[in-house]
């Protein structure tokens, strides 16, 4: 088996190298990219944060998170950029004209025709608009229609989905309800000890998500991540350039250890980098 | 029978009433129509004594009991997943591999140590199984997990595989197994191969390996 080498003219425009790589064109053309998945570059590309001063028309149309603001950097410049993530797999999408809401940490980057916004959901994102985005799974997308369940864990995202809910299985309402006796001399048998007592343990599968209506459902086999193994990552310790900052290592869901979200450029991160 | 696999981390399977599938508990990632999940105290089939021979030999996994009818997608952990089809042979797995398998399948439970003795219990220390391992027997499918991809190699009394204990995932038919050593001078002063240790099968049946040498 012989393995390509490409180069700059060989290299797909928007398009995929192999499952777990794609590679963006830029011919003065601009893209919104979440920190730490770009993995490499060719030609001329800029990468400045949403803070940026010069992104501010960029940022007003497009980007309406302040939540990830500390996520996420615009690359100009012309050139071909590559994209991947742990491994995952990773595809482009189209939008026409259309919305889609994604896991924050699954979306890799996204044309500025498109517009970002935080969905209701706790930890998902919206795009609105018509445009190309990019986005990780672990193990393919698998597009599904509603009516159906998922397990929270698997879902990557859904489409023109008028109605997302949560889902409960009966016996943890039940349980969670609050008088189990009332109703558990009618069940004693084995199903009804484990909601009386919780002796058997949980299913795991208590909760879903759950879709009705039109729309497109798009699965993962598992959001669970591969341990990190270090890789030439510098040492935290005092004194060595770049160490120890946390960057790009913690899997990117959204700087939510840190407190109030933050644009960055503001005062706050002044008075980090200063030590205050 | 009933299991599709959907791409190489999932698989979808059908349950139509009255059949009963046992799963990884936390390993559903959706599924459509009416569909139950219950936690299975025994941990699998059998009654008390099954329980407690399980939980003795450590090869009780949580597992829950899927009924009703529907489509069900399973996938655990982003491990990779091979349905294996069983025809009446004998497939010896480690319990905590299970993804998804039939409720028409036998389980129980093998003494690593029946095969081969004290060997059979190095044995199995070496290559993660410990004392125990799982055996599904009858005519259904079973998903199994594994990190990385599965290749299945199969093995004739002619030819004898030998395989790193770490990729070995699981076996199917009449094998038997042995562990060989290579140990020499240089493994002792921390120079060695790395590869002390090997899996030799041999007999008439198929081995499930996967690429990759990192446990589940």
């Amino acid at each position: 088996m012989t393995v390509p080498v490409f180069d700059p003219a060989t290299l797909p425009a928007d398009g995929n190298v192999n499952p777990y790589t794609f590679c963006v064109e830029l011919q003065g053309s601009q893209w919104f990219l979440q920190k730490g998945k770009m993995i490499a570059y060719y030609g001329q590309i800029e990468f400045n944060g949403i803070g940026h001063g010069a992104l501010e028309r960029l940022v007003r149309t497009s980007f309406h998170s302040p939540l990830h603001a500390g996520d996420w950097v615009v690359a100009q410049g012309s050139g071909k950029m590559l994209l991947a993530d742990r491994a995952f797999d990773v595809n482009s999408f189209d939008l026409d004209d259309g919305n889609l809401t994604i896991r924050a940490g699954n979306l890799l980057a996204y044309q500025p025709s498109l517009a970002l916004k935080q969905s209701i959901v706790p930890g998902f994102l919206t795009l609105i608009g018509t445009g190309k985005f990019v986005a990780a799974s672990n193990g393919p997308v698998v597009f599904m229609e509603p009516p159906m369940r998922v397990d929270p864990q698997a879902l990557v995202g859904w489409a023109d989905c008028p109605s997302p809910c949560h889902h409960y299985d009966h016996g943890y309402v039940r349980r969670a309800g609050g008088t189990p006796w009332s109703s558990g001399v009618e069940s004693l048998g084995a199903g009804g000890l484990r909601a009386m007592t919780g002796i058997g343990g949980a299913s795991g599968e208590e909760h879903q998500f759950e879709f009705v209506g039109a729309g497109t459902v798009l699965l993962q086999s598992s959001e669970t991540l591969m341990p990190e193994q270090a890789t030439g990552a510098v040492p935290h310790e005092p004194g060595v350039p770049g160490g120890g900052a946390g960057h790009g290592g913690t899997g990117g869901q959204g700087p939510l250890g840190s407190g109030m979200p933050r644009m960055p450029g503001q005062l706050g991160d002044l008075q980090r980098r200063f030590g205050l | 029978m009933p299991f599709r696999e959907v791409n190489s981390k999932m698989v979808e399977a059908t349950v139509r009433p009255g059949q009963t599938m046992y799963s990884q508990r936390g390993a559903m990632l959706g599924y459509r129509g009416e569909v139950s999940f219950t936690p299975n105290l025994q941990g699998g089939q059998g009654g008390l004594a099954s329980m407690i021979g399980r939980r003795v030999a450590n090869e009780a996994t949580p597992l829950m009991t899927v009924e009703g009818d529907g489509t069900v997608l399973f996938g655990h952990g982003g491990h990779h997943v091979h349905v294996v089809q069983l025809a009446g042979e004998t497939l010896y797995v480690e319990a905590d591999r299970l993804l998804a398998f039939d409720g028409t399948l036998r389980q129980g439970t093998m003494f690593m140590g029946s095969q081969g003795g004290v060997m059979g219990m190095v044995r199995g220390q070496v290559t993660g199984q410990g004392l125990f391992t799982t055996t599904l027997q009858g005519h259904g499918a079973v998903a199994v997990m594994a990190h990385g991809g599965v290749f299945e190699l199969q093995v004739t009394p002619q030819r004898p595989v030998h395989v790193d204990p770490q990729a070995y995932v699981a076996h199917r038919g009449d094998l038997r197994n042995k562990l060989s050593t290579a140990l020499g001078w240089r493994d002792m002063v921390g120079r060695g191969s790395g590869e002390a240790f090997q899996l030799e099968l041999s007999g008439s049946g198929t081995v499930y390996v996967q690429a990759s040498e990192e446990k589940l």
